[in-house]
């Protein structure tokens, strides 16, 4: 009798605090602009850029570009349900507070999500995030690499806890991400100003 | 069903009850360190040149991104800066001056806020226990076209108590969490925008 007594409890227990603190679905925050990649892009001595399109990489599966399940909640993008697109914003919001941003511009930053996974697994929480940057100026190439980036952490048996933790490490790689790129010489080196 | 066992499964489901809900309702307390207080703005090193500057506040859990704490103190924390004297507007666009403050919520080496909360509940509030959640609160200046930032910093507690324990000595009891949440963040913040006023640079 005690054994059913408190396998009722655990579960109790479970579904009160998982009704009290998760959700099925989290909307990620919308990007900001760091410091840092301000200070990096304020440094790298580039001529302002246009941003063009985002997608999926192709042989991707789309649900890959909608959303990452974390222990049955659904983390996904603000911006039409799609990483891809919340890469773009990342990157707009950055090239934009270092006064890099020019639709006008030539030079024309483009993405593909090659990547893209979280898991809040009980002991330690993983995720990573990879894409395809390729800068253009008319029909030219002069960048075209992939980049990656990945985070892992203690993560709690408590899925309230570890659940809006691992959300939180797998959005902070979106500005890591970008970093990566405005910290590559080649990429400065494609959308340099004109003489240096 | 004997009488014996629906005492039995009462009790265990009080005990669930208790235990998921006594971080954070009825059987938690919050206080506020008193080893972080309000600066007030008077105190402040004037800024003879005021100048705009763009925003951005992030709330972080263990360093990541928090989106929903973010989006519940960004308006207190953005109407707190554009109060400070420090900076003649809030809002400049990309060739101003940038201020990023980030307040990231780490937890005391140590402390294990669920665990403590679950034995507080299996006892019934008897075992009682008190959690200690640190805030650190970071601020990073940027000048106007400059790619040098200036950093001020302050750190900060909340102490939960849960069950039968009193309070921290060195603390202020809150009404609410949300009470709490918000003086922490008032008092932090006010201690780091002292900082960076008093540094040479920022002048």
């Amino acid at each position: 009798m005690n054994r059913s007594v408190f396998r009722i409890a655990g579960l109790l227990m479970a579904a009160a605090v998982a009704l009290q603190l998760t959700g099925c679905a989290t909307p990620m925050g919308a990007p900001q602009a760091s410091i840092d990649n301000t200070t990096r892009l304020r440094t790298a001595g580039i001529a302002p850029a246009s941003l063009g399109s985002f997608t999926l990489a192709p042989g991707q599966s789309a649900g890959m570009d909608q959303g990452v399940s974390l222990r049955g909640s659904r983390v996904h993008s603000p911006y039409n349900d799609s990483f891809a697109q919340y890469l773009k914003e990342t990157l707009r919001v950055e090239l934009d507070a270092a006064g890099l941003l020019d639709p006008a511009s030539p030079a024309v930053i483009s993405g593909m999500l090659t990547e893209s996974d979280a898991d809040a697994a009980i002991g330690q929480g993983t995720a990573r995030l990879a894409a395809r940057f390729v800068v253009t100026r008319g029909q030219a190439v002069t960048y075209d690499r992939t980049l990656r980036a990945d985070a892992s952490w203690e993560s709690s048996f408590v899925g309230a806890v570890a659940i809006p933790l691992a959300a939180g490490q797998y959005q902070g790689l979106y500005r890591k991400l970008a970093g990566q790129l405005f910290e590559d010489p080649e990429f400065r080196k494609a959308l340099a100003k004109p003489g240096m | 069903m004997t009488i014996a066992f629906a005492r039995t499964l009462r009790r265990a489901a009080l005990a669930a009850m208790v235990a998921g809900s006594a971080l954070l309702t009825g059987c938690a307390s919050f206080y506020v360190d008193t080893a972080t207080r309000e600066v007030p703005v008077a105190q402040f090193k004037k800024v003879a040149n005021p100048k705009p500057v763009a925003l951005s506040f992030e709330f972080q859990s263990r360093g990541a991104p928090n989106p929903r704490a973010t989006e519940y103190l960004r308006a207190q924390v953005q109407e707190q800066v554009a109060g400070s004297g420090l900076f003649s507007a809030v809002g400049g666009g990309s060739d101003s001056a940038r201020l990023n403050v980030e307040l990231n919520n780490v937890p005391k080496d140590g402390d294990n806020a669920m665990g403590k909360g679950f034995v507080t509940g299996l006892t019934f509030g008897l075992a009682g226990n008190v959690v200690t959640d640190l805030y650190e609160c970071k601020l990073t200046y940027l000048p106007p076209g400059q790619s040098t930032p200036l950093v001020a910093t302050a750190r900060h507690a909340i102490h939960t108590s849960l069950g039968a324990t009193d309070g921290p000595a060195n603390a202020v009891k809150s009404a609410s969490m949300e009470e709490a949440i918000r003086t922490m963040t008032r008092q932090v913040v006010a201690n780091a925008l002292n900082e960076l006023s008093q540094q040479a640079a920022f002048n």
